[in-house]
C-alpha cells in the first residue's frame, strides 16, 4: 500500500509538471492512466510466482538457499536484502543469481544462463522475500565488498563510449529532475533501484532486472555495453544500492517502471 | 577379480562424496569479463581543436546536415528526407570481419537544448533559441568557441554534462563544423 501510494505522489507531480510542460513528457495521460492500473495488479507478480515454482522444484525452494548461504530461514530476507555480497566458498562478491547457479552446479544440475528470462523469474522470486526489509548492504563488511564498492563508484564515474558520457552525467545529484528530451532524470537513490527492481517495465512488457536495466542506459548512450554478472556489474549494483540505503528504502519487489 | 571391482567401486563412491563436501565452487557460476571492454570504450583527455579553414559556416546544405542532426537520435530512429551528404546507416567491418550495416549517430543535441521550433526538447543544457543574435552578433561567443564547445566541451568546463562529440571519434571535422553552422545560423521559428 506504501508503495502504492508513493507511487501515487510522484505520479501527481509529473501530472502536474505535464500541465505546464505541454508535450514536454514521455508519459501521456493513457500511458499514466494503465500505470496506476497496473499498480494495483502488476503483470510481473505472474514471473515472481513462476520463479518461486522454478525454485522449488528445481533447487528445494527457500530452506536449500537458506542452507546453501549458511544463514537461518528466519534470517533469509534480512540477507538477501544485504545482496550483492562476498559468499566464501564462491571466492567473489556476487549476486543472487550467481548463488542459484552454484546451486545447481552443486546438485548437479545444469546452470540456468544469468540473461535468461527463467533466471530473471528466479531472481525476482528470491529477492521478493526481502519485501519490507530495509536495503542493507555493509560496504565494510570485508576487504572484497569494500573493494567491489570502489570498482562500482569508478565504473559509475567513467566517462566512455561514443558519447563521453558516464552514469553520473545524467544521474548525479545536480542534474537530477532535469529533463533528457521529454524524460525526468530520476535520483536513482530516490526511486531506490535496488529496492524496486526487478521491475516490469511498460515500455519493453517484460520483467527486468537491475543490471538488465544498466544495459538499458548504456546501450541508449553509447556506452558499450558490459555483460551481466561480470564484476563491473555487480560492482555498479552495489555502489547504487548505497544510494537508496542512505535514503532508508526498503525492498519492494516487483517494481513498475515506465 | 572381485575384490578388484569392489575397491574401484569403493574408490568412485569415495571420490563422488568427497567431491559433495569439498566441491570448489568458485568456478560453478558465470562471471563475464568487461574490464578490457571497458578499457577499450575509453577515449582521450579534454582536447583543443581549432576550427578548420575548410568549414564554411554560411553553406545552406552544412547548416541543414547540422539541423538534421541536431534533432535526431540516429539513423535508424530519423523520420523524414534526409539532407543531402547524410546517411542513414553506415557500413562497420565487426571483428569477423564480417562488414555490417549500422545505424548513423546523430548528435540528438535537442534532447538537451531547446532551439528554434524544437519537439520535447530538453533542459539538461541552455536554450539556443535566438543564439546568433544573443551571443554572436553582441561577440560575447564566436564560431571557435561554439565549435570548441561541440567538439569537445571539458576544455571550458571540466566537469560539463555535454556529450563529447570529436575526441570520442563519433563525428567528424566536417560533421562538428555541420553543427557550427547550424547554431550560428539564422533560424526562423519552424
Ligand atoms: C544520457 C543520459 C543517461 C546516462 C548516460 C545514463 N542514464 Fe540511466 N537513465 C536516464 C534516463 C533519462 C532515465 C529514465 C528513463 C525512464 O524514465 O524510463 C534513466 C533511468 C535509469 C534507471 C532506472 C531508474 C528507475 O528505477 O526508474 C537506472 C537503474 C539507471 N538509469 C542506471 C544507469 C546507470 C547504471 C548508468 C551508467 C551505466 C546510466 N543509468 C547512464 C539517462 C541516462
Ligand atoms: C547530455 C546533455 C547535452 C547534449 C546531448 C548536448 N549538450 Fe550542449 N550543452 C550541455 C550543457 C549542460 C551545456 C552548458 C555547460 C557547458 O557549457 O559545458 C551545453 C552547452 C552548449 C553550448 C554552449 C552554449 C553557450 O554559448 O554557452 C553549445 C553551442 C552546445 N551546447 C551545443 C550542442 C550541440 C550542437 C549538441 C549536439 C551535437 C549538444 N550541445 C549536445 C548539454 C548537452
Amino acid at each position: 500500500m506504501k508503495k502504492v501510494l508513493l507511487s501515487l505522489a510522484f505520479l501527481s507531480t509529473m501530472a502536474m509538471l505535464q500541465l505546464n510542460a505541454g508535450e514536454q513528457f514521455a508519459m501521456s495521460d493513457a500511458d499514466r492512466a494503465m500505470y496506476t492500473e497496473m499498480l494495483e495488479n502488476n503483470p510481473a507478480d505472474i514471473f515472481v510466482e513462476e520463479g518461486g515454482e522454478i525454485l522449488e522444484e528445481a533447487l528445494g525452494g527457500e530452506e536449500a538457499l537458506a542452507k546453501f548461504l549458511e544463514v537461518s530461514e528466519k534470517d533469509l530476507p534480512k540477507y538477501i536484502a544485504g545482496f550483492p555480497r562476498y559468499i566464501k566458498k564462491l571466492g567473489n562478491v556476487v549476486g543472487l543469481d550467481q548463488v542459484m547457479q552454484a546451486m545447481q552446479v552443486e546438485q548437479g544440475k545444469e546452470k540456468t544462463k544469468l540473461k535468461s528470462g527463467k533466471m530473471f523469474s528466479m531472481l525476482a522470486y528470491v529477492k521478493s522475500l526481502a519485501n519490507d526489509e530495509l536495503i542493507n548492504i555493509d560496504v565494510e563488511a570485508d576487504e572484497h565488498i569494500k573493494a567491489s564498492y570502489a570498482l562500482g563508484k569508478t565504473t559509475y564515474m567513467t566517462a566512455r563510449g561514443g558519447r563521453g558520457l558516464s552514469c553520473n552525467s545524467c544521474h548525479s545529484a545536480d542534474i537530477i529532475g532535469q529533463v533528457l528530451r521529454t524524460q525526468p532524470l530520476p535520483d536513482l537513490g530516490e526511486v531506490a533501484v535496488a529496492g524496486t527492481w526487478p521491475a516490469y517495465r511498460m515500455t519493453k512488457s517484460s520483467l527486468r532486472t537491475p543490471q538488465r536495466r544498466f544495459q538499458g542506459c548504456m546501450k541508449n548512450a553509447l556506452l558499450k555495453v558490459i555483460p551481466i554478472g561480470s564484476k563491473e556489474m555487480i560492482a555498479l549494483e552495489v555502489y547504487v544500492a548505497t544510494l537508496a540505503q542512505e535514503k532508508g528504502k526498503k525492498i519492494a519487489i516487483p517494481g513498475l517502471k515506465r | 577379480m572381485h575384490t578388484k571391482i569392489k575397491c574401484l567401486a569403493l574408490t568412485t563412491l569415495f571420490l563422488s562424496s568427497s567431491a559433495l563436501f569439498a566441491a570448489d565452487l568458485t568456478k560453478a557460476y558465470d562471471m563475464p569479463e568487461a574490464t578490457k571492454m571497458i578499457e577499450k570504450d575509453l577515449f582521450p583527455a579534454a582536447t583543443e581543436y581549432a576550427m578548420p579553414k575548410s568549414c564554411d559556416l554560411t553553406d545552406p546544405k552544412a547548416i541543414a546536415r547540422g539541423d538534421f542532426m541536431f534533432n535526431n537520435l540516429n539513423g535508424k530512429k530519423a523520420k523524414g528526407k534526409l539532407p543531402e551528404g547524410l546517411a542513414k546507416f553506415v557500413e562497420k567491418t565487426g571483428k569477423d570481419g564480417k562488414v555490417k550495416k549500422k545505424p548513423k549517430q546523430y548528435g540528438n543535441c535537442i534532447a538537451c537544448h531547446d532551439v528554434e521550433g524544437s519537439k520535447g526538447a530538453g533542459n539538461i543544457g541552455p536554450s539556443l533559441v535566438g543564439y546568433k543574435a544573443m551571443f554572436v552578433d553582441t561577440k560575447v561567443r564566436d564560431a571557435q568557441f561554439v565549435y570548441q564547445k561541440i567538439a569537445d566541451p571539458r576544455i571550458d568546463n571540466a566537469n560539463t554534462h555535454m556529450t563529447v562529440n570529436l575526441t570520442t571519434g563519433l563525428f567528424n571535422e566536417q560533421e562538428i563544423c555541420d553543427y557550427t553552422a547550424y547554431v550560428l545560423s539564422e533560424k526562423k521559428t519552424k
